[in-house]
């Protein structure tokens, strides 16, 4: 009996992870989606934007400790919030200066070359902001340590641990937040407008370069605020994104490409599958565990779970 | 209003227009027509700004419209209405037409733009909250078309409204275009291959054929002249 009890307790404890770390997985992903959705440009450096997200959030509550009057919970989680800003600009610089080159309207009609060219520089993205954080940051694991990252909360025999736990509310609180500006808001629709056909929306007044650039800006910054709470709950280096940035392909695609909703759920359910594993794998297995699940996706369901926004027509 | 001059434009190697010249006054109705492949999509995207000419001059409003970039083209006051539709596929009805009026001049008329744009196409406002992709090829063509007026353009481009329609919707969209003409003073530049009913609406036409006017003239001329008559009325 107590043996049940015992599974049943730890397959809940597992469930609460998995949401509990999904949604901010979620979040990210809506990141990497709206690049996608918006532009159709694959961001290969998506999760290096999240590392930078995370030395960011580092950076501001422990290292200058600007943040620390803020106390030992909105500290942490104003700097994850800010990270967003600070890589924003980052991802606006970058489109500015060299990614506006091979993306947007003039592009568009070279459909193949274009997306070479974009695919190299979003690599060579990646591979900058890897090797600049080692020089920056060095390749010593570093951990934001804050009271929020040990203590947990209790709901009967389940532990939530506080930092992740905050996560997920603002993640949640995030995603919900992108998608009523998508949705609701005029420069929301214009993004969409220009996603959905350059050409027209060139007729209507609408700056497609511009709205890409917002668009990519937006993206980044959304997964370094994700890449900022995590960053309360575990150690990272700068090599870290390269692991985020299967947890994200695997919840985009899943999701379908293209849609935000679906970004999102996709990531919560790379969240649920990578903590529910652990009930029946060893813990080295997590990411496996991701990929076995996407692979059967692509092969039953290669539109995704939850379709398309951008291309249900 | 709209004056074009010398103008050629090529895609890499290929002649698409040469030597086109054109005049819109304001508050007229301007017709081209010409066969397929005679160049009379390459003219609008070139006033639009998404084809650059290998040389010419546009001026609109006595303003060098080349120096002018694509998206704020539409804020000048012109409207293109593309060929195709190209409607918003994944955008509601209403949500296309308030792109439309993302001009600032659309901005400030939207809410009496707006009744106007919804009683000239009823079908629109039945269908406020369809995406457009669903809607009907009709319906499509006149959303694409109430997506200009809701800029409050004074030139209002369609290209070709009638491509690929059944013959009854092609009159009543084509009946909507001379309302709008003649109720709003609106200055039409019309592209059309169904080059009877684009004439007969006309104050002025031209006739384009492989990338050159060869021929052009005001309404009585164009349709009493004997070539034309028997090219493209088949009288
Ligand atoms: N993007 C392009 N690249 C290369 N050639 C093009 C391009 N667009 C048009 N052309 C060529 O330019 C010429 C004029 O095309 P355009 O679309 O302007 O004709 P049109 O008069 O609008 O024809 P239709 O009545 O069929 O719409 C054609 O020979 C076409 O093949
Ligand atoms: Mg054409």
């Amino acid at each position: 009996m107590d043996d049940l009890k015992w599974m049943l307790v730890d397959f809940f404890q597992a469930l609460a992870a998995g949401l509990l770390v999904g949604g901010t997985y979620g979040l990210m992903c809506v990141g990497l989606g709206i690049i996608f959705g918006v532009m159709r440009v694959v961001n290969f450096a998506q999760g290096d934007f999240m590392m930078l997200g995370m030395y960011a959030a580092y950076y501001l509550v422990t290292g200058f400790g600007v943040l620390t009057f803020l106390g030992p919970y909105a500290g942490p989680i104003a700097g994850a919030i800010l990270a967003g800003p600070i890589v924003f600009v980052i991802g606006w610089l970058l489109h500015r200066y060299l990614l506006g080159r091979v993306t947007g309207a003039r592009v568009v009609s070279a459909e193949a070359e274009g997306h070479y060219a974009q695919i190299i520089m979003t690599l060579g993205f990646a591979l900058v902001i890897t090797n600049g954080g080692l020089i920056l940051f060095g390749s010593q694991p570093i951990s934001l340590q804050t009271p929020m990252s040990r203590e947990s909360w209790e709901i009967g025999l389940i532990f939530l641990n506080q930092a992740r736990a905050i996560a997920f509310v603002l993640s949640v609180l995030f995603a919900i937040g992108l998608y009523l500006f998508l949705t609701q808001s005029n420069l929301g629709k214009t993004l969409r407008a220009a996603a959905d056909n350059p050409i027209a929306a060139a007729y209507v007044g609408i700056n497609v370069d511009r709205s890409h650039r917002i668009a990519f800006g937006l993206g980044v910054g959304i997964t370094a605020i994700a890449g900022g709470l995590i960053a309360s709950t575990q150690s990272f280096q700068p090599y870290i994104g390269f692991d985020f940035v299967i947890v994200m392909y695997a919840g985009v695609v899943l999701g379908g490409m293209g849609s935000i909703l679906g970004a999102f759920w996709g990531g919560l359910t790379i969240g649920l599958v990578q903590q529910m594993s652990t009930l029946i794998l060893p813990y080295q297995l997590q990411n496996t565990a991701i990929f076995v699940v996407f692979l059967l996706i692509i092969f039953f369901r290669p539109q995704g779970m939850f379709g398309r926004i951008w291309e249900r027509t | 209003m709209l004056k074009i001059r010398s103008l050629d434009v090529a895609y890499g190697g290929l002649k698409a227009l040469s030597d086109v010249s054109l005049d819109v006054e304001e508050g007229q109705f301007v017709a081209v027509v010409g066969p397929n492949g005679a160049g009379k999509t390459t003219l609008f995207k070139t006033i639009s700004g998404v084809v650059q000419p290998v040389s010419g001059e546009i001026t609109y409003k006595g303003q060098n419209l080349l120096a002018v970039p694509a998206d704020e083209r539409a804020q000048l006051g012109i409207a293109h209405v593309p060929e195709g539709r190209q409607v918003f596929a994944s955008m509601t009805v209403m949500e296309n037409l308030e792109m439309g009026a993302n001009t600032r001049k659309g901005r400030e008329r939207w809410a009496d733009l707006l009744p106007t744009i919804l009683e000239l196409f009823p079908v629109l406002s039945e269908r406020r909250s369809q995406l457009a992709g669903t809607l009907s090829g009709g319906e499509q063509q006149m959303l694409a078309i109430g997506r200009g007026i809701a800029s409050a353009p004074d030139l209002l481009m369609l290209d070709e409204p009638s491509m690929g329609l059944a013959p009854a919707i092609v009159d009543a969209i084509f009946e909507r275009i001379q309302f709008v003409h003649r109720n709003h003073g609106l200055t039409i530049l019309l592209v059309e291959q169904r080059v009877a009913e684009a004439l007969e609406s006309c104050d002025r036409g031209y006739v384009l054929e492989t990338g050159r006017v060869v021929m052009e003239g005001a309404h009585d001329t164009l349709v009493s002249d004997q070539r034309v008559r028997r090219a493209y009325l088949g009288m």
